[in-house]
């Protein structure tokens, strides 16, 4: 079965470069480029697992993976974390939200998709 | 193109959108709006500057980057404040941001040190301000990739937990199945025991044992005396802990752990390695991980015990589990089947996982809405509402567009009176094809028609700037900026306009003191506004300054040759003179406005985009530059006549009327030239066919005027042979395919494939002047 991805960024160069890498990779991308579209994106698709950044506009990273995981439905679906920061504190705020893993940026693209597949069945 | 240079490209492009809103942020927080969402945008582009350059490897940029990043983000949560210093290093550290990116993007070199002043500048604030020495600040880019963990062997002091643990462990003899393990490196224990809040981030023990087996031989055991009665059984209780062997030849701690990394914190872990010699009790607590998890401290867990959360780590001497606990019964609860089904588990692993699959907690039913954003449940997907197309591709359809209307329109022109009357069915098939053709083209340059927002945007840094560097006071207002017009304009609009107010700056407002005497503002105004007038953009730059010195001008242009000694003219032939080519009031002119050009250049810059420029002058209170764009590049409306034997077109929208020649009212005066008499009006004459050297061999009265109306609503006459009738044509440029010629604004290929220029109408006011007076 194709896993479905959601990323969501505000950048596009990023996103371009997830869906590049993902979709090469054998899976079906979606995208969102901030927090809010990326709920809109849950509403109507199922999604096995979502990267999302942290700093974006509208809504960010940390309210999106609050808001995921304050409805039943979402519990286990994972969540990296897509972060450039190189110190841990925003990690730990992702982590605290809800977020499941984290991917630190610039990303290589093999583990990328190694890390996907440790969240994810 | 490879797929890093699309990347690259998408980066760019990006780039340039980031830097533009960092342009206009800056120009709000330098008028004093200093709000969170401002400084949260301003983080968030620089931010995604770093991000990108991160991944292709841009290091001067990501190097800058960082440390400007790390500034604004001391200042967005207010540990460094926003003070007017700050902004103006914000501003500089944009340029630097800016040629950074111009330099990644041309492949230049930038000297290693560029920008380090800046970056100096911006550690000395943060230590100033924040007092804490946080080693990020050293400027360097930390080069941290994910997965890499460097576990740092800490020896301990027996701890006093450790006695207990250890017997434990050898007093369990059922723990593992093998007692005579081989005494090797290699050989791991781990004892894994997740606390509630790994399962609420979606961790999953399944798949960390599915990576665990991918290291080596790998057993698992469920530890399953925790287990509650079902009655007291809380659905998200974790109830559930296991004990992993591991073996593989040179399998090293830290890869066990770095299958742990995502719930370090959120379980207990403890790794022991067999592979040292059998360890006795009191040897055994050097290797017990504690420094390697710091963040599970044993009192912490003790403490989790005693809310009986987790179980305890310590797995204590483990009677024979009582039976009737291991035969719980399989629940329905996300957090209990889990547990069920680990005491089943036992993988040997090849190198690949096995797939051990589990079914899944049943999956909620799903939410008829969502609390948040669920305004639309719809098959919407995000991402497909615009698309991002190559501007070439954009440009082919707009070519093909132009040329089908030059078909269309050629086709209507086919059509005789004959014709029509005979094809009904056909005239009305090419009423609709004109029709259609029409909305296509309107639609075509909608997609390329962009708001003049993001020109405009650009200058308010620029009036800044001058005002600094002139020592006056300047304001800038700006009015209609989303207007639309077609993207090649719009980047063919930012040098004119720069050159513009430059010169607004520069000569039309005046000192502070002088404005003040004069009983004006001290403040000098200059607006920049951009409107839609039928099928032209008009952007309008006027200022409240002096208006043009018309002595000085018309002293410059007779000693430069321009104006001829005998020759007056008017107020608004001087003001024009100042976009005359060669006419650059150079020796008055400052560092500001002078880059070597003069206004001819901006006159020339929008002569190339189909435009004109008029000024307006008044004195001591200030003057009007008015720039009038055609909205649409490829197309232009026109009427088509005759000058000899050739055809000439005329921009229908700067025709007013047309007339017979023989109803003229025509009047010579003293200088020599013609004018023509309309409704009281005097307007100049101008003879096309003789203004371009051709031989018209009509009598006066059988030809025709039209009369043109150039920019500032001064009209002129032209006379032509014959009027042929009104058309679309496909501009193309002169410049390019010849050279430019003064009065003709460019060519056109006609539908029965001849080539007919466009007559230029201001141009050609203005060469008539210039030719009177050499």
């Amino acid at each position: 079965m194709t896993l479905r991805v959601l990323t969501v960024d505000d950048s596009r160069t990023i996103l371009a470069m997830l869906h590049h890498t993902l979709s090469n990779a054998g899976f079906e991308v979606l995208q969102a480029e901030d927090g809010k579209q990326g709920l809109d994106v849950l509403l109507s698709h199922d999604v096995d697992v979502v990267i999302t950044d942290i700093n974006m506009p509208v809504m960010d990273g940390i309210e999106f993976i609050k808001n995921v995981r304050a409805s039943g439905q979402y519990q286990s679906l994972p969540i990296l974390i897509l972060t450039t920061e190189t110190s841990q504190d925003k990690r730990d705020q992702g982590k605290a939200a809800g977020g499941t893993g984290w991917i630190v940026k610039p990303f290589d693209p093999d583990k990328l998709i190694s890390v996907i597949h440790r969240v994810v069945h | 193109m490879s797929d890093l240079d699309d990347f690259k490209a998408t980066y760019f492009d990006e780039c340039s959108e980031l830097m533009n809103e960092l342009e206009e942020q800056f120009a709000a927080i330098e008028a004093g709006e200093r709000d969170a969402d401002r400084l949260n945008a301003v983080f968030r582009a620089i931010h995604s500057i770093k991000g990108g350059a991160g991944a292709f490897g841009f290091s001067g940029l990501v190097g800058f980057a960082h440390a400007y990043e790390t500034l604004l983000d001391y200042v967005r949560d207010g540990r460094v404040e926003m003070t007017d210093d700050v902004v103006s290093l914000c501003i500089r550290a944009n340029d630097i941001v800016a040629d950074h990116i111009n330099a990644a993007q041309t492949g230049e070199q930038l000297d290693a040190d560029y920008g380090m002043e800046e970056k100096q500048r911006f550690d000395a604030i943060a230590r100033g301000q924040s007092g804490q020495s946080d080693d990020e600040w050293s400027g360097e880019i930390i080069e941290e990739f994910d997965i890499e963990f460097t576990p740092v062997r800490v020896e301990l002091a027996v701890d006093k937990h450790e006695p207990e643990a250890a017997p434990a462990r050898a007093a369990e003899p059922d723990t593992f199945d093998a007692p005579p393990m081989p005494i090797e490196p290699g050989h791991w224990e781990v004892r894994f025991t997740p606390y509630r809040q790994l399962y609420a981030r979606a961790n999953d023990p399944l798949l960390l044992f599915r990576e665990l087996a991918a290291l080596g031989e790998f057993n698992v055991r469920a530890l399953l005396t925790d287990i509650p009665a079902l009655s007291d059984f809380e659905p998200f209780g974790v109830y559930c802990s296991w004990e992993i062997t591991l073996f593989a030849p040179d399998l090293t701690e830290a890869a066990i752990r770095e299958v742990f990394e995502f719930v370090d914190g959120d379980c207990s872990i403890e790794i022991v390695s067999l592979g040292h010699a059998v360890p006795p009790p009191a040897i055994a607590a050097p290797d017990t991980p504690a420094a390697a998890a710091p963040k599970a401290p044993q009192h912490e867990l003790m403490a989790l015990t005693e809310d009986e959360v987790a179980p305890t780590p310590t797995v204590a001497p483990a009677a024979p589990s009582p039976a009737p606990v291991a035969e719980v019964p399989k629940a329905d609860e996300p957090g209990l089947s889990f547990a069920d089904l680990a005491s089943e588990i036992v993988a040997t692993a090849p190198p690949r996982p096995v797939p051990v699959s589990a079914p899944k907690p049943p999956a909620a039913p799903k939410p008829a809405a969502q609390a948040e954003g669920g305004e639309d449940g719809g098959n919407r997907s995000v991402g497909v509402q615009s698309i991002r197309v190559d501007l070439d591709k954009v440009d082919r359809v707009v070519n093909m567009v132009s040329e089908l209307v030059i078909t269309q329109s050629m086709l209507t022109q086919q059509m005789d009176e004959n014709l029509r009357a005979r094809y009904t069915e056909l005239v009305r098939g090419l009423e609709v094809l004109a029709q259609t053709t029409r909305g296509l083209q309107d639609s075509v340059m909608a997609i390329r028609a962009q708001p003049v927002k993001s020109v405009f945007s650009r200058m308010p840094r620029l009036v800044r700037e001058l005002a600094t560097k002139t020592g006056k006071k300047i304001k800038l207002e700006t009015i209609g900026e989303n207007t639309e017009i077609d993207k090649t304009v719009i980047e063919q609009l930012s040098d004119p306009l720069t050159h513009m107010i430059r010169n607004s700056a520069d000569h039309g407002i005046e000192s502070p003191e002088k404005r003040k005497a004069m009983g004006k503002s001290e403040i000098g105004t200059i607006r920049l506004s951009a409107e839609q007038a039928g099928g032209n953009i008009l952007i309008i730059v006027e200022d409240d300054g002096a208006g043009i010195n018309r002595e000085k001008v018309l002293q410059l242009a007779r000693d430069k040759g321009l104006v001829a000694a005998d020759m007056t003219p008017t107020d608004e032939q001087i003001d024009q003179l100042i976009f005359a080519p060669g006419f650059s009031t150079a020796d008055a002119v400052s560092d500001i406005s002078g880059r070597g050009v003069g206004m001819d250049v901006v006159l020339s810059n929008i002569k190339k985009i189909g435009g004109s420029v008029h000024v307006r002058s008044w004195t001591g209170k200030g003057s009007r530059m008015t720039l009038r764009l055609p909205l649409t590049l490829a197309v232009l409306d026109v009427m088509l006549v005759k000058v000899g034997e050739s055809p000439y077109v005329l921009p229908l929208s700067s025709i007013v009327e047309t007339m017979q020649c023989s109803g003229a009212n025509f009047e010579r005066v003293p200088s020599g030239g013609q004018v023509l008499q309309v409704r009281g009006e005097y307007v100049q004459v101008i003879d096309v066919a003789q203004r371009f050297s051709m031989h018209s061999t009509k009598q006066l009265d059988d030809r025709f005027v039209v009369l043109c109306e150039s920019e500032g609503s001064q009209k002129v006459a032209l006379v032509v042979d014959d009027i042929i009738g009104q058309q679309q044509v496909v501009i193309k440029s002169l410049e390019e395919n010849f050279e430019q010629v003064d009065g003709i604004a460019g060519g056109t290929i006609l539908g029965d494939g001849n080539v007919a220029l466009i007559v230029d109408v201001q141009g050609l006011r203005a060469t008539h002047i210039h030719q009177k007076a050499a």
